[in-house]
Formats: C-alpha cells, structure tokens, sequence
C-alpha cells in the first residue's frame, strides 16, 4: 500500500500541498467541530437542560416550614473574598409521605454584595411556609421556583447546533468530495470554494465575462451611461472610522473602570498601565480618520459619462470627463488600463495583487484652474484595440478594463480614481465593432 | 497530477488527436478529438472521464470551469482503447497569456485504474487569438 503524497505540483512551477491529505485534514477538522458538537451538546442536555426539565415536570409540590436561613458562599477561600458571591439558602421541612424530610434550598440567584444578600435573607423569617418542589427520585433535592432560563436553552441549542451544523455541513463536502475527479467536482458542483473570495456574476452566454448590469443602470446627463467610480477610499475610510469608533469605545470603558477606582481611594497600577497605550493608539485612530476624511472631501467629485456599453475589441466611443471642486490643478489625465487580478493565499494570509499590463491615454489636461459651484468638462475618444482581451473575472483571477483619472491638485496630495468598464469578447465571424 | 496503477511505474499513455491541427479554435467553433489508450499489461481501466475545461494559471490560486464532462463507469466502453467526444466551444473565456493571470483551454482524459489510482492526460488547445500581454507596468 502506498500512502498519498505530502506534496503535488501545482500549476505555475510550485509545490503545494497534497489535495489527499488536504481533505483528510478538512475531513477530520470537520469531523472534529461534529464531535464537539455532540459532546457539547450532550454535556449541556444531560447537565443543564434535563435537570430544569425534570424540575419543572417531575418534581412533586409540596408546603413546606422554613425551619434554618443562612447564606451560602459560592467562589474562592477567604483570601479572594472580595470574589465571592453570597446566595441566600433556606432550610425547610416539608412531608415526603409519611416521612417528614429537612433539608437546603438556594432561594433566588447569588448576589455578589453579601449585605444585599442579607437583606434578601431577611425576608425570609423562620416559621414561614413557603411553596417547594422536591425529587420524587432523591427527595433531599428540593428547590423554591420552577421555570425556564430561556439562555440556557439559547446555549443549549445555538452553540452545539453551530458546531454541529458547521462542521456536519463541511463534513458532507468533504465525503462528498473523496475520491472525485477535479473536473467532477467542478462539473457537480462540489468544488471547494473560498468563503473569502468572491464568486463573480458571469453574463449569460459568455461565461468568464462579468455581468455589467451594475455598470449601465445609471443614466448619463450628456453621454448614455454615468459610470460608478471604483473606490477603494471609500472603504479605507471606513474601515479607518469602524476602527476609531471601537478603539475608542474600548479605551472609555477602560478609562471609565479606571476613573471609578480613582474614585473608591485605589489606583490599579495594571489597569492604568494597560490605558495609556490605548489611548494613545485611540487618538491615533481619530487623527487617521480626519485626514483621510478631510484627504477624501477636499478634492471634487469626479464624474465620468460614456456613450455606450459594454464595450467591443475595435470599437470607439466617447467619454466625458467632470471634475468638480475649486483650486489649481497641476495636472489631471484619463486613460485606459487593463489590469490583471490574482487573488492567492501566502500562509493564513489572502493576499491580492494586481499589475496594469497595457495603458493608453486619452487625455491630459495640465494647469487647471477650477472656480467653486463649476465643473470642469471634457471629452476624450476611446479606442479599444481590436486583438484585445476580454473581461474576465473568476473566484481568484480577474482581468479588469478601467478607465482611470489621476489628477494633481496644487494643495492636495495627487489622487486616482478608477472607473470600471467591461469589454465583451467578439463572437465568431463578427467583424471589430 | 499523475498517478501511477500500483501494479506497475510504467506509465499508459494517451495519444489526442484534435480536429484542428494547429489546436487553434474560434469561439463557438466546434470541436472534436479522438483518443488512444496504450495501457501496460495487467492494467485494467474502471472509469475514464473525458472533460472540456477552462482553468487560470499564474500568480493566483488556480479557477477552473468545465464546459463539458462526461463519465464512461461502463467497463466496455472505460476499457475501450479508443474513444472520441466534442462539442461546440462557448463564446469565453479567451485563451489568455497574462503577466500573472493566464487562462487556458484543455481536453483531458482521466483514467481510473482498479487498483484505485487515476491517470489523467491533459492537451491544452487555444480558444480565440488574444495576443500574449507584454507592457507590463506596477500600479
């Protein structure tokens, strides 16, 4: 018997793992996250949810005489006493037949304050009669109230049902898999598939060709189509406001436990030790965010129009070029790239990179001089080259047509600014457009 | 990916034979290839898939599309020595020489030995005439 190879070739002169022991090790991490699920699940059932529901369905009601009152210390000795939690006990006599039985039951849940425990305590006197279910099976085990803790059942049912659903559903994929040719898999759809990586839109009839329905269905003011800006400053923006605003909000709850101490007459060395840092990360947070807002408002809108789309290899067509704002422009120019995109993963990291592989400018416009409430118009011809490459777009490869404006303001840093296009391949026979 | 029977190291071999002879086809073109099996002695074939596919190459991880896929499990016709299949090509994806994507177009055969190993033959064929990318600039 030979055992799979560690290692396969990979397309491209590079060894990757064995596809084999890849899915033996996806079949047993999945295999894994099932049996946790199970083991999770049956603790939760057997050790949480059963004894409720016995006390709510099995346990035998009784009257019973408050005959002892104490509190019960629950948590670490005497020397973490500030830790510890306080929950109100109650000794009670109640009948079991014949037989009269006495023993313990917590009243309510643990209070961390022992004197508000007391006080809960002292409702209680001795004497008083008080409703209780015992076990029919160990007739010591009583407690004073029925119901439900609907987080219990929450946990009970979400957390394994997450595992078990997770790994049950990577498990079938994986069996389902075994022993299938990578044609087959792809052709029955048992692929594996990125849950990072986005699976594109093709257009109908052109497979591999990214649908651009996204790309026509804003009409132009002068031209036919506005085309949508491609931005990923939008989304760096973003992501630098997300990061602002939960640093931040981490850093005031520490800050707020910090001035509470402060208050109570203690200063946790630690806990300040840890602010400060924080803090100083948290301010850098803001001052990133504001730069990039003021970087990203301060230069104009930036608008492009074109006479027809989806574009053709040979074909020519007009664009019309907006740029809004006030100030000097140094420069501003538009062309069209095609760009490739590789989307590949380098240890736990997904990484993209992209390279324009062909450019052809379509216009340069050099000291502009932009009055506030105009816009600055021109129009520029596109050609594209009739041998050129399509559109194309996969889970991890993409060939992309952009029209691209970079300009200069005289007191801003330079911008670029993308706007994506899609060339449609020409069918057979069909002359260049 | 090759994988060798265990009965023996040497390999079977499978000869195409495309319809164009310059593997040279335009979209929506049809295409036809037939196929020869020479299997070493004491070999014997239970599968053999035959698939028309699309896959990237390059700096990304490697997509793939199949345009078409059939599955002989029927012992004659799996341990048939000849066979042929085709079909008319889509409209795309283009054959492609990127600077870090590329995309090409094969037949391939896959034989599935009873010992439980699999051999697959692959013959890459061009779809379209989109010249090679050659200026490539960093953005």
């Amino acid at each position: 018997m030979r055992l799979p190879r560690f290692f396969s070739k990979k397309r491209g002169h590079r060894r990757t793992g064995s596809e084999v022991w890849g899915s033996v090790g996806e079949a047993l991490f999945h295999a894994t996250l099932v049996v946790a699920g199970v083991a999770f699940g049956g603790f939760l059932i057997t050790g949480i949810a059963v004894p409720e529901w016995r006390i709510n369905h099995d346990f035998i009601e009784r009257r019973g005489t408050v005959v002892g009152k104490g509190l019960a210390r629950r948590g670490p000795g005497s020397a973490a006493a500030a830790q510890a939690s306080w929950q109100p006990s109650i000794r009670l006599r109640y009948a079991v037949g014949a037989e009269p039985v006495v023993a313990w039951a917590f009243d309510g849940i643990p209070e961390t304050d022992r004197t508000r425990a007391l006080e809960r305590l002292d409702r209680t006197s001795l004497g008083e009669e008080k409703i209780c279910w015992y076990d029919p099976d160990r007739p010591t085990h009583v407690v004073l109230s029925r119901g439900y803790n609907w987080w219990v059942w929450a946990l009970t049912l979400l957390l394994p049902g997450a595992l078990l659903a997770f790994g049950g559903a990577g498990l079938s994929r994986s069996l389902g898999r075994w022993g299938r040719s990578q044609e087959r898999q792809a052709a029955t759809g048992h692929r594996p598939r990125d849950p990072l990586a986005n699976e594109p839109t093709s257009t109908p009839g052109h497979p591999g060709v990214p649908s651009c329905e996204d790309l026509v269905n804003s009409p132009g003011t002068i031209l036919r189509y506005r085309l949508p800006i491609e931005s990923p400053e939008s989304w760096n923006l973003l992501g630098l406001g997300l990061f602002a605003v939960l640093w931040n909000a981490v850093v005031v709850l520490l800050a707020v436990n910090a001035g509470l101490d402060l208050l109570g007459g203690r200063i946790d060395w630690l806990l300040l030790a840890v602010l400060v840092p924080f803090a100083v990360v948290g301010v850098a947070g803001v001052v990133a965010f504001t730069r990039s807002l003021v970087l990203a408002t301060a230069v104009g809108t930036t608008q492009l129009e074109i006479s027809a789309h989806p574009l053709r290899p040979g074909g020519t067509y007009e664009a019309l070029l907006a740029q809004g704002g006030a100030g000097a422009f140094s420069d501003l120019e538009m062309s069209l790239e095609l760009e490739e995109q590789a989307t590949f993963r380098q240890g736990t990291d997904t990484r993209t990179e992209r390279l324009v592989v062909w450019k052809s400018p379509l216009g340069s416009w050099p000291g502009l001089q932009l009055a506030p409430g105009t816009r600055f118009e021109a129009r520029a011809t596109i050609h594209v080259p009739s041998s050129a490459m399509h559109s194309f777009a996969s889970e991890h490869n993409g060939v992309n047509w952009r029209i691209v404006i970079r300009g200069r303001p005289a007191r801003w840093p330079a911008f670029t600014r993308a706007f994506p296009v899609v060339v449609f391949p020409l069918a057979a026979g069909e002359p260049a457009a | 990916m090759t994988n060798l029977p265990e009965a023996s190291r040497q390999p079977p071999s499978v000869t195409l034979h495309f319809c164009a002879a310059d593997r040279r086809y335009e979209p929506l073109q049809s295409i036809e290839v037939r196929y020869l099996v020479d299997l070493p002695p004491g070999q014997v074939v239970r599968a053999v898939e035959r698939s028309i596919v699309w896959y990237t190459e390059g700096k990304g991880e490697e997509d793939i599309g199949v345009h078409s896929f059939d599955r002989l499990t029927d012992r004659a016709a799996a341990g048939a020595a000849t066979g042929s299949f085709g079909g008319r090509l889509p409209a795309s994806p283009l054959s492609y020489e990127g600077v870090i994507v590329k995309i090409r177009w094969c037949v391939r055969v896959r034989l599935f030995f009873d010992a439980g190993r699999d051999f697959v033959s692959e013959h890459v064929f061009d779809l379209g005439r989109v010249p090679a990318a050659a200026f490539p600039t960093r953005s």
